[in-house]
């Protein structure tokens, strides 16, 4: 059963924002032709094999990390758990560019380690630092995800069983919870490296002056600044190889991660109690292993974000960051100089990019149902898999003729990847309502659209809110489309701190940095209400 | 029984409290259970009963109070052994069974904890499958296992565990009547066999008489009475108690309030009634009796055999005085 005006309305959007652009790219690449990508690979060498590297030693920092977290707040008591759990969460938060100058703020030249304790990490602004800022940004879905498996997939009631049938702490997490986890753990690992492998916040900031490259600054560098066509056959080739290597390890994550995958033996019960008893050993074993997991998010967190933010208060490069050094200058000067327009794009783009994509989500929802839905839902998450870089390239190569340097061409790409962040949550919250409040509206005597507008749409009300926050949240957070589409009157906030700190302005670098993380922060502070409980109830269990 | 079990208790609760954040869950609770002993802790759900059991089974630490098993001091405040020292197993109430193992595995399971070797832990498992009458399973995972079957393997398994104290948590709460009194069956017929005791944490009164020595009944995490199943059923220490442990009525007689059980009412005496409601329940029927302002509940099997509206007369083969009691 579909609706035929807005099954039109969907097959237009689909094709403008979504099969356009990928033919566009994909015709450009045959044009290219064999000969020219063949030459355009062999000079590629460096950006894929630095990839790799990043990719796979971001990827390890984050399962590691992220799910010693999870199994430690998940099954082990001690105090401050929620607390910490709530500090893994703010680096969702953290946009992956800020992370990457808060750490060089924090561990590299004329940084806090550096003024207090003479100590750099070595290695910064190269392959060392970008893949652990890497790691640091993945660590927390890993976390969620290595969570939720142990609330779902490996329930307290199964060690619990095995401790009564006479299995230690350890043999019981061996024999049981880590089998059960393993898919999950592989999910987990798939998405950090897809994650890790089109980053470009982190890479762009560490990588860049340092003359490290990688696929995705790669990509950015040829279409941004350079004008030959080799390197624009060579930035189309790694577009392709980014988004084949991410989609491949991103269905490889799906079908890991299905939920058909987690074989459940029955409904958690019991109370919401921590597996391990408080005993003698065990609580020293405890505080020793909760204070490494704090030593961890200070260094990891805390002391990077302390850092930017003494920076941004401090009134000149090199001055100590100490009381009677700080000032709010660098706010208003960086604002009145560079900022004050990139606000108002930032907040334009994000708030045409929600409703939008709002708009949209909704528009699909009534043009189509059931099965048809579904493969609605999988053209609009295809855009949301390719990575940033392949899809600004195809936005690029579609609408750059007609619609270059405008914030109109941000937008296209904005909607295209982030339909699908409306489009699910708001397909899941219209399935999870019972059929039959349509029917008790329509058989109380409501038309179809009386029974839309007084029933489904209130209830619906929140999950549309919550929705339209999280685009303008990854709108905001955006700066790897949107490097690559901006134009002279349309730079964003992200591409302002990017070329600020490519400029190589640490104070107001960080003062935007600041600006921006503070405006993410305030936009998540209604959906963080909805993580927490959602963490909580995964808790709960 | 009850008197057999007194010199050496197997279980020794003293003055048990388990507490979440601070919050008593459990409230000084005592508690002794023989050698074949089988106590039932009865309660409504979140009186503490699955709390208590966790607390006996390790999985939580102690507020307050002493825990000892077999002759040993396994708990107090400052700590205690972990679960897999204790002797004790334990049926979980929505099973716990593994779901990468199958049924043959998960209980051959305790029985390699115990460094048997695989092929010997696999043949006493199939035994224990064989008691529990699943060894046709033995293959299968729980996902291929109705939730009756489920709870047998859950059983074989804390069998093969050979504990001093079983602990089961609702052992039939999820299963539908036919099941239930099949599994209650073969609960009284393993308790026959069993030397070890066992604790049967149940929110089903109908359960817990029929497969106890001793009832303990819980309010709130504390236990206001403990005794056999016609002692708490007879002589219950207040109306809250009379209430979970039967249909019960009460009535003023003399400035007394007197608790009359179903089975109380005889047809043909001194006291007239009006039949107020009447519900056929198929073996017998329930009847609900006005004498002025006092409501009586009657059973006597069979039919109905009085319309609503009838006036017919009654006696009262018992009565029970409830001790006085202050939070009434």
């Amino acid at each position: 059963m579909s609706n035929r005006p807005a099954l039109g309305g969907l097959a237009l959007a689909v094709g403008l924002l979504v099969l356009v652009p990928l033919a566009a790219l994909v015709g450009t690449a045959l044009d290219i032709g064999a000969a020219d990508l063949a030459a355009g690979l062999g000079s590629t060498g460096g950006p894929v094999l630095n990839t790799v590297v990043t990719g796979v030693a971001g990827t390890l920092v984050a399962v590691v990390a992220g799910s010693a977290f999870a199994v430690l707040t998940e099954r082990v008591d001690f105090a401050g758990r929620r607390l910490l759990r709530v500090m893994m969460l703010v680096g969702l938060i953290v946009p992956g560019y800020v992370s990457g100058i808060a750490w060089l703020n924090a561990y590299g030249p004329a940084g806090i380690s550096d003024r207090a304790l003479g100590v750099q990490l070595p290695g910064l602004q190269g392959p060392l630092g970008i893949s652990l800022v890497l790691g640091a940004e993945a660590a927390p879905l890993v976390f969620l995800l290595v969570a939720a498996g142990l609330a779902t997939r490996a329930e307290p009631d199964l060690e619990r069983a095995a401790r009564a049938s006479g299995a230690s702490a350890w043999t019981a997490f061996r024999t049981i919870s880590l089998p059960l986890l393993a898919p999950v753990i592989g999910g987990a690992t798939a998405i950090a490296f897809v994650l890790s492998v089109t980053a470009f916040g982190a890479p762009a900031v560490l990588g860049i002056p340092a003359g490290f490259g990688t696929m995705t600054t790669r990509i950015y560098r040829d279409l941004s600044f350079a004008a030959d066509p080799l390197a624009f056959g060579r930035a189309i080739t790694l577009a392709v190889l980014l988004a084949v290597a991410a989609s491949v390890v991103a269905a490889l994550a799906g079908w890991l991660l299905a939920p058909a995958r987690a074989r459940r033996s029955g409904v958690p019960g019991g109370p919401s109690a921590v597996a391990v008893p408080r005993m003698g050993s065990g609580r020293l074993a405890t505080a020793v292993v909760a204070a490494l997991a704090w030593a961890l998010v200070l260094l990891a967190v805390i002391v990077p974000l302390v850092a930017l933010v003494l920076t941004a208060l401090t009134r000149a490069v090199g001055l100590p960051p100490t009381p009677d050094n700080w000032t709010l200058a660098n706010f208003n000067t960086v604002l009145d100089t560079h900022a004050w327009a990139a606000f108002g794009n930032s907040l334009v783009l994000g708030a045409l990019a929600a409703g939008g994509a709002v708009l949209l989500a909704v528009l699909g929802l009534v043009a189509v149902r059931g099965r048809a839905r579904g493969v609605a839902a999988a053209l609009v998450g295809l855009s949301f898999a390719i990575p940033g870089s392949t899809l600004a390239a195809a936005v690029l190569i579609a609408y750059g003729p007609l619609l270059r340097d405008t914030l109109v061409i941000i937008l296209v790409a904005y909607l295209a990847k982030f339909w699908v962040l409306a489009f699910r949550p708001l397909s899941a919250a219209l399935e999870a309502l019972a059929a039959d409040f349509g029917r008790a509206a329509r058989a109380s005597g409501a038309d179809a659209l009386t029974a839309a507008r007084t029933i489904i749409l209130p209830l619906l009300w929140p999950s549309l809110a919550a929705s339209a926050v999280l685009v303008f949240m990854f709108a905001l957070h955006e700066l790897t489309m949107s490097s690559l589409l901006y134009g002279p009157t349309s730079a964003t906030l992200a591409v302002v701190v990017l070329n600020l700190q490519q400029l190589g302005d640490p104070t107001q670098t960080a003062a935007l940095a600041v600006l921006v993380t503070l405006l993410v922060a305030l936009v998540s502070l209604p959906l963080a209400g909805r993580l927490g409980a959602f963490a909580s109830a995964r808790w709960r269990g | 029984m009850s008197d057999q079990s007194q010199s050496s208790p197997v279980l020794d609760c003293r003055g048990v409290s388990v507490a979440y954040d601070g919050t008593p869950v459990v409230d000084r609770v005592d508690l002794g259970i023989g050698a074949g002993e089988t106590l039932a802790l009865l309660g409504p759900s979140g009186s503490g009963k699955t709390t208590m059991l966790y607390a006996i089974a390790g999985f939580l630490p102690l507020s307050a109070g002493e825990l000892w098993l077999a002759g040993r001091r396994v708990a107090t405040r400052d700590g205690g052994e972990p679960p897999e020292r204790r002797p004790v197993a334990m049926v979980f109430q929505h099973y716990g069974l593994w779901p990468h193992l199958d049924a043959l595995e998960t209980v051959a399971y305790p029985l390699r904890r115990a460094q048997i070797s695989g092929n010997e832990a696999r043949r006493q498992a199939r035994g224990y499958l064989e008691q529990m009458h699943v060894d046709h399973l033995a293959n299968r995972r729980p996902a291929e296992l109705s939730g009756g079957e489920q709870q047998r393997v859950g059983l074989a398994r804390a069998l093969a565990r050979r504990p001093a104290v079983y602990l089961l948590d609702e052992p039939t709460a999820h299963l539908d009547t036919a099941l239930k009194a099949e599994l209650q069956d073969e609960l009284a017929r393993r308790r026959s066999v069993e030397r070890a005791a066992a604790i049967i944490a149940t929110h089903d009164v109908d359960e817990a008489l029929a497969l106890a020595d001793r009832v303990a009944l819980l309010r709130a995490g504390r236990i206001v009475q403990s005794g056999t199943p016609t002692e708490v059923y007879e002589r219950p220490v207040d109306e809250w108690a009379a209430r979970l442990t039967g249909p019960a009525s009460f009535i003023e007689r003399d400035g007394r309030r007197l608790m009359v059980r179903p089975d109380w009412v005889m047809p043909g005496g001194d006291l007239h009634v009006t039949v107020e409601a009447v519900r056929y329940r198929g073996s017998h029927t329930d009847y609900t009796l006005a004498a002025g302002n006092d409501r009586l509940l009657a059973r006597w099997p069979g039919p109905p055999r009085h319309e609503v509206g009838a006036r017919i007369s009654v006696g009262l083969t018992s009565t029970y005085r409830l001790p006085p009691s202050d939070d009434r």
